[in-house]
């Protein structure tokens, strides 16, 4: 067993590595300027005097702290945005990929079953989570001591531990459109369509009274503001993530399952 | 219990009719060839066979499992080798890479003596392999785990003559190992280099299926004879007699005439060639009337046989299907 799963893991160290440096260099120019700004301006104020929907996006509670900045800087564009795209993306090719190649005849040569094929490969996308959630909060907790704002640092280690279930989610929309389609160019548009358009309907919902709609949305269920500004943690969100997951990847199993490969 | 087993399979893709009713079965330590036009539906069939499509209609199975029956697959693929027409690995991964995460599947006891025979690059990515270095590699993680029945679609496409030719030995070898060995090509001369048995696929539906030796009865002889004298263009009429050409030599005749021994006072020498389809003493008899320079009689060549199941190429669908001459008297469509 898993050894798709070993094969795949090796092929997704690399991109988990240029994932890590480009986050570090994020992450490393957000906590750069923070004490000026906190300095010279009152960035509260500022906030005041945008839209709602503006709040909304990107879950701000307060930029004055370097929990709060962090959380409305960093984690709500790094994470949830950049990171949910690049799971959902780089999840959409893990069948269609294979098929627009050419390549699934031969894996599935193999004596093992699609289900496998699939579940094994779905598991190497914890290669770049996971090496990106370990690296990054040590990173993150430095860069802040060395600024002289020191983060909480088991706050900081929730918030990643969080992002994995939010992280595995986005990749599982990415794999329900990878078995749909066998081009692997539409999967991918449609993977980033769907993470793009669920981050903003998220938000829109909760501005238009509409809550209990946006409860579709994974990004309901992952807030870096409330784990670093007000210490609270949402530990049945991640279950409801993992549980989703489960069953995106189950459903994606079945059908492929069932498909032509062709 | 035969090796394959291919009752009435059918598959549509939409409105378009594939594969359509083919029926045959190939038995233990055959190499069957099986045969057609690019669009026939070979990979088709090859596809559903293993599992890859669904069928329509009817039913294949391999190693006595049914292609629907995903546990059943499985144990057979165990013992099963398979090379698609275009073999395609992911680009990044070296061969090595690859033959090791086959191998830790379903095993390399061969992985060795393929290597000697077929030579992929093994330590480059296979994003730097040409096509026939990618058809190597197919090759050896088809066999590498010594299966029973090994499937290869248009095997030798991508391989150069030598390859290919030490591919042909080394099926041949195979059967000598008791492997059943099915594979599709458009190239007949390789088929009948190494098949027992063929069976001939045409838009969609199986022609034929017979033994290569009956196969080559039917298909005739190939005509080349140098006459002396003038023989008229409808000498060799008649239903045996295909693609009938003539020649009339008049400027080199008399030194033509005199390179045998044969005194003629013809001043011209008819060249005919044609494929005859009949029986062989009815031939001898027809040309015992005539002077011969020269006179060739061998073995059709395949294309020409292949030819007459499926009509000229250029000719459009109608006169094709009617030209078709397709259904040779002996075809048993496999039953």
């Amino acid at each position: 067993m898993l050894e798709l799963a070993r094969y795949e893991a090796r092929r997704r160290l690399k991109g988990a590595l240029y994932l890590t440096v480009g986050l570090t260099l994020l992450a490393g120019m957000y906590i750069a300027t923070f004490p000026s700004m906190a300095e010279d301006m009152n960035l509260d104020q500022f906030l005041e005097q945008m839209p709602e929907v503006f709040l909304e996006l990107f879950n701000i509670a307060t930029m004055n702290t370097i929990e709060g900045f962090l959380a409305a800087e960093l984690y709500s564009i790094g994470w949830v945005l950049l990171l949910g795209l690049y799971m959902a993306y780089s999840a959409a090719t893990i069948i269609a990929g294979d098929i627009d190649r050419e390549r699934m005849d031969i894996l599935l040569s193999l004596p093992v079953s699609r289900a496998r094929v699939l579940g094994e490969k779905f598991l190497a996308l914890l290669v770049p989570i996971v090496v990106v959630n370990a690296v990054l909060p040590v990173v993150i907790y430095a860069g802040t001591v060395a600024i002289g704002y020191p983060i909480d640092s088991v706050d900081l280690a929730v918030v990643h531990l969080l992002a994995i279930p939010y992280l595995l989610a986005c990749g599982a929309i990415g794999v329900v459109l990878s078995v749909l389609t066998s081009r692997s160019s539409v999967a991918q548009r449609g993977a980033l369509v769907a993470i793009f358009g669920l981050f903003l309907f998220e938000s829109v919902t909760i501005i238009a009274d509409y809550e209990q709609l946006g409860s579709i949305a994974p990004m309901r269920y992952f807030d870096a503001t409330a784990v670093l500004v007000e210490g609270s943690y949402d530990w049945a969100g991640g279950a409801i993530l993992l549980g989703a997951t489960a069953l995106l990847v189950g459903a994606s199993m079945l059908y492929f399952g069932r498909r032509d490969i062709a | 219990m035969s090796v394959i087993d291919v009752v009435g399979l059918t598959k549509h893709y939409g409105d378009i009719r594939a594969v359509e009713g083919v029926d045959f079965t190939v038995e233990k330590g055959e190499v069957f060839g099986f045969l057609g036009p690019n669009g026939a539906g070979k990979t088709t069939t090859i596809r559903t066979m293993l599992g890859l499509l669904n069928p329509t209609a009817g039913r294949a199975t391999v190693l006595g499992a049914d292609s629907t029956d995903e546990p059943a697959m499985i144990e057979a693929k165990r013992s099963i080798g398979y090379l698609p027409a275009n073999p395609a690995f992911d680009d990044g991964s070296t061969g090595r890479e690859i033959l090791d995460l086959h191998a830790s599947i379903k095993g390399d006891d061969r992985r060795e003596e393929l290597l000697d025979l077929f030579e992929p690059p093994l330590d480059r990515e296979v994003r730097e392999y040409s096509s026939g270095n990618r058809q190597k590699l197919g090759v050896v993680q088809a066999f590498m785990h010594d299966p029973e029945l090994v499937i290869m679609d248009e095997p030798t496409s991508g391989l150069d003559p030598l390859m290919q030719q030490r591919f042909n030995e080394f099926v041949r070898a195979e059967r000598e190992q008791d492997v059943t060995v099915f594979f599709s090509s458009h190239v007949l001369s390789e088929v009948r280099r190494v098949c027992d048995r063929v069976a001939i696929l045409r838009e969609g539906e199986l022609v034929t299926t017979e033994a290569i030796e009956s196969l080559l009865d039917r298909s005739g002889k190939f005509v080349r004879a140098r006459i002396a004298g003038h023989v008229e263009s409808d000498a060799f009429d008649g239903d045996e007699v295909h693609g009938f050409e003539r020649t009339l030599i008049e400027d080199r005749a008399e030194e033509l005439l005199a390179a045998t021994d044969f005194e003629s006072d013809a001043d011209v020498v008819t060249e005919v060639r044609f494929t005859y389809t009949g029986d062989i003493n009815d031939l001898v008899a027809d040309l015992a009337s005539y002077s011969f320079v020269d006179l060739d009689v061998e073995e059709a060549p395949l294309e020409e046989v292949f030819m007459r199941f499926y009509g000229p190429e250029q000719r459009g669908r109608a006169p094709r299907d009617e030209h078709g001459v397709a259904k040779p008297a002996g075809g048993d469509g496999g039953a």
